[in-house]
């Protein structure tokens, strides 16, 4: 019960920084709009800035006022090595492409995102059969959008 | 009601051949998260300009049917809507695939998008002319307010309460506004970056804000990604069908709301669902179902946002004004074609029309073995893939989706960072559907309440502008209707049950 009761509480406390956040949003996009000379750009966004600062306001008070038990949906054995490594991997990827082009990184992201994603054990057979399919997926998606839909897919400064 | 003739020249069997080919493309298209129903059509139109005019609407009609079905598989199966108009089917579409019943959600999804595709293209046929008026009677202001009552909508139905459904609306309607000023060509919230410039591509945040929030959950258990509490049961087509004819009035109904919202230019497949969704939960006997897994919910999506596809051509051909963005993209090539829209299209080449009409209706029958058999293996698909191969390969389609977009690797940083917010807010109970929504209608709700304004302060009558038509007035009605029914109906529940205690 008592755990509960923290849950809620810690839930109340973080709508209320998540508000404030938002309100700090709107402040600083109010004062962006400063720098607009034309009245049709920033009258919109004010006012939609005004609007958020309000309702943000009222979710303050209104968590206040009627402090409300939340349900959270973290789930407390869940692994936040992989999803940081998840992200990281996927921006890395980003970084990389301009200079490495399309194919490296993305059999690269492919495998290591494989490997962060992998809860059953590295047998020898996964170890040759899932790279293997890595190459075949990104070797299918390069042909499907370079090839087939004609997007010009990244090449990479050090290549050209 | 047009001649047999035209039913006939749209059966040949070039036109059969080429409309199930449509339909496989852009189903397979818009199941993709990225590659959008205007995406599909664009890439693929340039296949029809060697083709006769007829054939190749035709063929137009079956990818844009075929994408805009499409997205509701990754909508069930990843709880990322394939393009913006399933955003409402992730409501019950997920919840449905994690209780073990994603093959009966998506062949309810493929039984509701023929019923919605029929009704459209009925409409079409019969009433596209007197309908077309209703597109001209909305000005500025009423795309204002209808943006709005959209926004109002998805905020009162998402998960968490409704301020936060409101707020996160209203960061929607701010990312809407980075970048260069479309009225204006002021540089907006870019903060100096280049990056920024071109503003935030809806579909680019539509990917990051449900997708990745979705792996970074899946990576971080070694849980299933879906329960499977059942053998494969084949399509449970006559189970599926059972319940679409229990909801049979609920399914017309969501059909003629897709219809209706499909004419009105730039409103679009994700407004039509909404609304139709929140209509389906209204009248609904298991209202307390919805967002839970509920098969109506699912249906009434599906059916109204297969609906905007006759109901967007109605302007495009009788106006020339396009009703939804994939039919801009078949206006451009119907001038390729040398064909002119507009209101004596129906007189002047009226075989052409209702020869693509009845194409249409050909495309929407042949969406049925084409949905369930592709649903199928797609379900399959994502049931029994390891985990290990899931996430990469998932990642790996919003990354190259996201960057087919405008062939840009910012808008892959931008969508993954916006994952990671998004992420973050859903934690914090500020669901992605209002943030989402708030970008697609930006555009029409800043266009709409600039124009507005800038009349209204010309002729001194601001106030008058915005509250002083009767069709704004009306969607004011509505949405004071979707912020305060949740409070009416628990105040007047409580009425009647201290009324009952009393007796």
């Amino acid at each position: 019960m008592s755990n509960n009761l923290n849950t809620g509480l810690q839930r109340d406390t973080a709508t209320i920084v998540m508000a404030s956040l938002f309100i700090i949003v709107s402040v600083v996009s109010l004062w962006d709009t400063t720098h607009m000379l034309d009245s049709d750009s920033y009258v919109f966004p004010r006012a939609i800035a005004i609007a958020m600062i309000i309702l943000s306001l009222s979710l303050i008070v209104w968590n206040l006022v009627k402090p409300r038990m939340e349900k959270s949906d973290a789930v407390p054995e869940a692994s936040t090595i992989r999803r940081v490594s998840l992200v990281v991997v996927m921006l890395g990827s980003c970084l990389a492409m301009p200079w490495l082009g399309f194919l490296i990184p993305g059999i690269a992201t492919f495998v290591l995102l494989m490997w962060i994603a992998m809860y059953d054990e590295w047998t020898t057979k996964r170890m040759i059969i899932y790279p293997l399919i890595a190459v075949v997926i990104v070797l299918g998606f390069y042909t499907l959008f370079g090839n087939i839909l004609q997007v010009p897919l990244p090449v990479g400064t050090l290549f050209e | 009601m047009p001649g047999i003739e035209f039913l006939l020249g749209a059966l040949t069997p070039l036109n059969i051949l080429l409309a199930l080919s449509g339909v496989v493309a852009g189903t397979v298209i818009g199941s993709l998260p990225g590659l959008t129903a205007t995406m599909a059509v664009a890439v693929l139109v340039p296949i029809t300009f060697s083709m006769e005019p007829t054939t190749a609407l035709i063929m137009m009609g079956a990818i844009y049917t075929g994408a805009i079905y499409g997205g509701a598989y990754s909508a069930i199966l990843l709880n990322t809507p394939g393009t913006p108009s399933a955003i409402a089917t992730t409501f019950d579409g997920f919840p449905m695939a994690r209780k073990g019943q994603g093959d009966l959600a998506i062949t309810l999804a493929c039984i509701a998008s023929v019923t919605g595709g029929l009704v459209g293209a009925t409409f079409l046929l019969m009433l596209a002319p007197p309908l077309a008026e209703i597109a001209l009677a909305f000005g500025p202001v009423e795309y204002f307010w209808l943006a709005i009552f959209g926004l109002t909508l998805i905020s009162a139905l998402s998960k968490g309460n409704l301020l936060k459904g409101l707020i996160g609306a209203c960061f929607g309607l701010l990312l809407a506004c980075v970048g260069i000023a479309e009225i204006s060509a002021d540089i907006r919230f870019t903060f100096g970056s280049q990056v920024l410039l071109g503003g935030i591509e809806t579909v680019t945040a539509l990917i990051g804000l449900y997708c990745i929030p979705v792996l970074i959950d899946l990576v971080a258990t070694p849980d299933r990604h879906l329960k499977v509490t059942h053998k494969p049961r084949g399509f449970r087509f006559i189970e599926a069908l059972g319940l679409a004819w229990k909801s049979k009035f609920s399914l017309i109904r969501s059909s003629v709301v897709g219809t209706l919202v499909g004419i009105l230019p730039g409103a679009g497949g994700s407004i039509a669902g909404l609304v139709a969704y929140s209509e389906a939960r209204r009248t609904s006997k298991n209202k307390e179902n919805f967002g839970k897994g509920e098969p109506e919910g699912v249906m009434a999506t599906e059916s109204a946002n297969n609906a905007t596809v006759g109901g967007g051509f109605i302007p495009t051909l009788v106006l020339g004004i396009p009703g939804t963005p994939p039919d801009a993209v078949i206006l451009g090539a119907l001038l390729v074609q040398g064909i002119r829209t507009g209101p004596t299209l129906f007189t002047e080449k009226g075989s052409i029309v209702f020869t693509f009409i009845y194409g249409l209706y050909l495309a929407t029958f042949l969406m049925l073995p084409v949905g369930l058999v592709i649903g199928r293996y797609a379900y399959q698909t994502i049931i029994t893939v390891p985990k290990a191969m899931l996430v990469p390969t998932v990642a790996f389609m919003t990354m190259i989706g996201t960057y087919a977009i405008r062939n840009s690797i910012s808008d892959v940083m931008i969508m993954i960072i916006l994952g990671v917010i998004g992420w973050i807010l859903n934690r914090f109970g500020f669901s992605p559907s209002p943030i989402v929504l708030g970008l697609i209608l930006g555009r029409i709700a800043e266009q709409g309440f600039v124009q507005a304004w800038t009349i209204g302060a010309a002729t001194g009558e601001l106030w008058k502008m915005f509250f002083g038509r009767p069709i704004s007035l009306a969607i004011i009605a509505f949405i004071l209707l979707s912020l305060f029914y949740p409070i009416i109906r628990s105040r007047f529940s409580k009425t009647i049950g201290e009324a009952g205690n009393v007796e």
